[in-house]
């Protein structure tokens, strides 16, 4: 109840967008569009391997070739993305940076504002924050001591010069680089992200970290986060992602991929409030994501919990494929769509092994003019014997503009195999509406009360810090939506 | 992406050239359109058919049920035949034919609309007596052999009447059955439709049906997929007046290389109408079941209700399920729900029955029953779903006499 009072709060405190502001550093960037040059240039800037500008060049031509493939089966209307219009490079001015007290004043506060206290990091416990500032890692905190129990926890742009052999093993091994249109743009422009990797028995001790944040204008922002969890080891990894308001639309196509050897597990969980656009829909960012985890040792579990609340479009459908026997996905997520925002998202889970199990929670809230689609597969492949899959879609709507919408696919090859489907659409009760305010909730905080009650199931499976700032985005997001 | 189109097939000049009319300018759907992405088309198209010669016919097969009391209208190979049928429909139907309007509409509509003989008509005034039984025979002779039925069915306001059709064909080469029914319900008029599949096992079937119900209106549909090499069952149904509701249920029970698909499209366009949908399946052999079911809400659709379950069983390793249940919401104040699930027959059931001394092939067969009783024993009309749960017992016979040759 108190973290509901404190989602009341919120919602009275915050009238607009609450990170709706810009930093004003310098940055450098590279000329607006997109050709080999750029792409080389982007190589260079980062110092890379021939093999990785080769990976590099190979995606960009291969994007060439798929001009007319722009994904278009999704349930969203946006104007065609002129790629380029873009700038594909921008980092922030000073790199190479000693420890924190060299990081940029205003990019301090710009965290201070995100409440992402840097400099008290030492102090809030078992947070390790890896924070990319539009695209260039700029400070990296508790490194050391992952260091000394051989976690790996540092940029991609520097694991590819420090683990070539890991990143060489790994990387597209999950998402290839000619997976879809987003992906192979991606594999060929990304200029930072996260890279993970944690040994054989390892149950990583504190949760890994890395807040996103779109600053630069007209910036495509292509992360690129590669996760590894050797044999028997566990890691729990938050992605957080706030943008300053602006007006022009943003895109973004970030790839990540997780890899789970024999019995290892990897939690990923995801709060994405990247500014929406207004109230009609003008601005807002693109968001085009390829998440995909593949559970490759027996006993493997790779968990996925998302909390969409921003983004003028969500294109994304973190998805686990199930090879190792008796391995485990699943999928958790809140998306929540208000004034004119779109999102078709969803998972994909492809049981290959035996004994293999999925599990996948959506819960779509749509109000004002929004759109919300589910999207996902479920597939059993014909040697996963005794695979099991449980999938529950509800979906809440918030007045008479907007949709909810479910498009499951289940495509089952295996007779021993069980699948469950069950989807529900409803709307928020009167009853229930009355019955908070007649204990004198306003509107709006019974709305955000039963909204949270909705969600809880997906909320629950947040870690602690992380729960609470979603529940309070969940009541943000919804502001102004009934009556 | 362009939406790849099947341009190489038989139903082009010369296929019009035969029959002496316009010919046919469009295309069969290829995989890439979404909505036929499980129920590929390339088999079909690259046989070369041909319109029905003048097959001699002389009875209905033995296979198709006698409806006591039923009228019986039969068509072979798409056209009337007046000496095979028993015309005489009581008070309340009139029945007539009459050319086939071209229509907008999928391809196979337009298909069967360039090529459909006179369509067989029934205009429902009353309340009628008898059940009507439309009987469509496949028979291809000597070289595989396209037809196009097209009924139609127009219940004026407070009327009633109940429709079984049985779908079947004869022994010979194969033939591609593509029937299009159209169907209006009137202001409070109640139609009952009841469909049997069962067509040769080369055979291909893809039918359509194009279902109006207005305010006050009840349609009740039960469609049967027994047979046929590739059967596909589209079933598109507007509810376009307040207070409308449908029941559409539906079975298959396939075996073989045996592929069926049912496709639904509940659209609910207008205010406080109900619709419910319930369809099950049982797959043996390397057999192929689908289905895809849209629900569409409107915006203007307030109070639906509606509900849609699809469940398969398999019988064995080998076949594959395909499932779409879709839903497309933008009122808020309704209640809609699907289900899917699939899986296997419960160990413990089966242990149960055998350890009451029931062999495994009929404790099998009790099961399946049961398991598909859930759709069939939807259907209101009793006399029917008798006819229908013995259609699916002789299946179950067959398939027990196949598993131990």
């Amino acid at each position: 109840m108190a973290v509901t009072r404190e989602t009341a709060a919120a919602v009275k405190e915050v009238e607009q967008y609450k990170y709706g502001f810009v930093t004003d550093i310098e940055s450098d960037k590279a000329p607006k569009g997109l050709n080999e040059d750029i792409i080389r240039f982007i190589s260079a800037k980062k110092n890379e391997p021939e093999w990785m500008l080769e990976y590099r060049l190979k995606a960009y031509r291969y994007w060439l070739t798929l001009s007319d493939e722009e994904p278009a089966w999704a349930k969203l209307h946006f104007p065609k993305i002129n790629y380029q219009d873009s700038y594909y490079y921008a980092a922030p001015k000073r790199e190479k940076l000693a420890s924190l007290d060299e990081v940029d004043p205003k990019l301090l506060e710009t965290y201070k504002k995100l409440g992402i206290p840097l400099l008290e990091q030492q102090m809030l416990a078992g947070v390790a924050v890896d924070a990319v500032f539009d695209s260039v890692s700029v400070a990296t905190t508790y490194k050391k001591k992952l260091e000394e129990m051989g976690v790996i926890f540092s940029p991609i742009s520097e694991a590819v010069h420090k683990h070539p052999e890991l990143v060489k093993k790994y990387l597209g091994s999950v998402v290839p680089y000619s997976d879809n249109f987003y992906a192979t743009l991606n594999a060929a422009v990304f200029t930072d992200g996260s890279f993970v990797y944690i040994p054989k028995g390892l149950r990583c001790p504190m949760e890994l970290s890395t807040y996103f944040r779109i600053n630069e204008k007209n910036t495509g922002q292509f992360e690129r986060t590669l996760i590894i969890a050797d044999e028997g080891s566990y890691v729990s990894y938050l992605e957080g992602c706030t943008a300053p308001q602006r007006d022009e639309n943003q895109l973004h196509a970030a790839v990540v991929e997780l890899i789970a050897l024999d019995d290892a597990e990897i939690k990923y969980s995801t709060v994405q409030n990247w500014y929406p656009g207004d109230a009609d829909g003008k601005g807002g960012i693109f968001n085009f994501v390829t998440k995909r985890g593949a559970c490759r040792g027996k006993n493997s579990k790779i968990m996925w919990t998302q909390v969409e609340t921003g983004s003028a479009i969500t294109w994304k459908y973190p998805s686990c494929i199930l090879q190792g026997d008796n391995s485990v996905g699943e999928f958790y997520s809140v998306a929540i769509t208000n004034n004119r925002q779109q999102a078709d998202t969803g998972t994909k889970m492809i049981h290959l092994g035996k004994g293999t199990r999925s599990k996948i929670i959506s819960k779509g809230i749509s109000a004002g003019h929004a759109d919300n689609t589910y999207r996902g597969l479920v597939r059993i492949g014909a040697k996963a014997d005794q695979a099991r899959n449980y999938t529950q879609c509800d979906s809440l709507l918030i007045g008479d503009k907007c949709g909810a919408h479910t498009v499951p696919y289940i495509e089952t090859r295996n007779p021993t195999a069980q699948t469950e489907h069950e989807a529900t659409t409803s709307k928020i009760g009167d009853d229930q509406l009355f019955y908070c305010m007649q204990r004198g909730m306003t509107q709006e905080e019974a709305v955000s009360l039963i909204v949270n009650g909705f969600c809880k199931e997906v909320l629950q499976t947040l870690p602690m810090e992380f729960a609470v700032e979603a529940q309070k985005l969940v009541g943000i997001s919804l502001e102004g939506s009934v009556g | 992406m362009k939406p790849s189109l099947i341009t190489e097939h038989s139903f082009g000049e010369a296929y019009a050239k035969r029959l002496g009319v316009a010919p046919w300018r469009g295309n069969l759907p290829g995989p890439k359109v979404e909505e036929w992405r499980f129920t590929p088309l390339r088999s079909l198209a690259k046989i070369v058919f041909a319109p029905a010669d003048d097959v001699d016919v002389d009875a209905v097969p033995r296979t198709v049920p006698v409806i006591p009391g039923a009228a019986r209208l039969v068509l072979v190979n798409g056209a009337y035949r007046k000496e095979l049928s028993d015309a005489n429909l009581g008070k309340g139907v009139e029945f007539s034919q009459g050319k086939v309007a071209a229509k907008e509409g999928s391809s196979l509509i337009a298909l069967n609309a360039a090529y459909a003989p006179e369509s067989l008509a029934l205009h429902v005034t009353g309340a009628a007596k008898k059940i009507i039984h439309i009987i469509s025979i496949g028979a291809a002779g000597a070289a595989p052999t396209a037809l196009h039925p097209r009924i139609t069915v127009t219940a004026e306001a407070g009327a009633a009447v109940t429709l079984v059709e049985s779908h079947v064909g004869l022994p010979g080469e194969t033939y591609f059955s593509n029937p299009v029914a159209s169907i209006t319900v009137g202001e409070g008029a109640t139609v009952r439709r009841y469909v049997s599949v069962d067509e040769d096992s080369e055979a291909f079937h893809l039918a359509t049906s194009l279902v109006k119900v207005a305010g006050g209106g009840t349609y009740e549909a039960f469609h049967l997929g027994l047979g046929g090499a590739l059967t596909r069952q589209e079933v598109r149904i507007a509810l376009t007046g307040e207070n409308a509701s449908v029941r559409l249920n539906g079975a298959y029970a396939l075996s073989g290389t045996s592929h069926h698909d049912f496709t639904t499209v509940m659209d609910h366009v207008m205010p406080s109408c109900a619709s419910s949908q319930v369809f099950k399946g049982v797959v043996d052999g390397e057999s192929h079941g689908v289905y895809q079911g849209r629900i569409h809400v409107a915006r203007d659709a307030q109070k639906t209700d509606a509900r849609q379950v699809h469940k398969a069983l398999f019988l064995s390793r080998g076949p594959q399920i395909d499932c779409k249940p879709e839903l497309e919401i933008y009122a808020d104040d309704v209640q809609c729900a699907h289900g899917a699930a699939t899986g296997e027959i419960d160990p413990n059931h089966m242990f149960y029955l055998e350890a009451r001394g029931i062999d495994p092939e009929p404790a099998r067969a009790l099961l399946v029953e049961g398991f598909l009783a859930d759709a069939v024993n939807e259907m209101s009309d009793e006399v029917v779903r008798d006819i229908f749960g013995v259609a699916i017992g002789t299946w179950l016979k067959r398939r027990a006499v196949g598993s131990h040759a």
